[in-house]
């Protein structure tokens, strides 16, 4: 993983990408014990096309093709792992990129998404695998419960989380 | 639930509990071997021969 996190870097430095922020599977392992994935969800801040509105990612593929990366579908492998790139689709997301932590890999500078965010982002995203994401961080008892709340609630997400409380814990959370 | 039921379950929690202290670099080699293993099962013929039967 280290070399497919100095291509995204020097993708970085080039100005074919902003801030950019590792979540999902590998963003939990950050705070968990690592849990087989198969790839890498990218969150990345891109620019709009000139004279467009749409905000695209292919510029990176495009960018990353032309420099023998093959896509997989909605991938691309890079250095061996398949890398999905992924724009911030709503205020949620936006503010877990701008709000992600600096780390390292083997030496590598990286960004990952706070706990609470992947929290709040699992459960707006609300698959049985997210489900169980969540119970890992909150027997980790790592979750700053203030800091989370607040995302919750900022974010529309405290009715969903008490519906969670319910399906999950019954009255005992 | 028994005694001896309760000891595993508080033993796998305390391992769980080591590994997510690892450094980041070293959770992630970890999880590159997860990752090895989980294409050499999904790639094993006798495993395709299975998901075919249904």
């Amino acid at each position: 993983m280290k070399a497919t996190l100095e291509v995204i870097n020097r993708m970085r430095t080039d100005g074919v990408i902003g801030k950019y922020a590792i979540g999902g599977a590998v963003g939990a392992t950050f705070y968990l014990e690592p849990s087989a994935t198969l790839d890498i969800d990218v969150f990345v801040s891109l620019q709009t096309m000139p004279g467009s509105v749409l905000i695209t990612v292919a510029p990176i593929y495009t960018h990353l093709t032309s420099h023998g990366y093959k896509t997989e579908g909605e991938y691309i492998v890079i250095e061996g792992w398949p890398v999905q790139f992924l724009s911030p689709g709503d205020a949620l997301t936006e503010e877990a990129l701008e709000q992600a932590i600096e780390t390292e890999v083997e030496g590598i500078r990286t960004w990952v998404m706070t706990a609470e965010h992947l929290v709040a982002i699992a459960l707006k995203t609300g698959r049985p695998k997210d489900y169980a994401r969540i119970l890992q961080f909150i027997e980790s008892g790592i979750l700053d419960t203030n800091r989370l709340d607040s995302i919750l609630s900022r974010h529309g997400l405290l009715e969903k989380w008490e519906q969670f409380g319910h399906r999950f814990f019954g009255d005992d959370k | 639930m028994s005694e001896w039921m309760r000891k595993v379950l508080e033993s796998k929690r305390q391992m769980r509990k080591k590994i997510a202290a690892l450094p980041f670099s070293e959770k992630i080699k970890i999880l590159e071997k997860l990752r090895d293993r989980s294409l050499a099962i999904a790639s094993n013929p006798l495993r395709r021969r299975l998901s075919h039967r249904g």
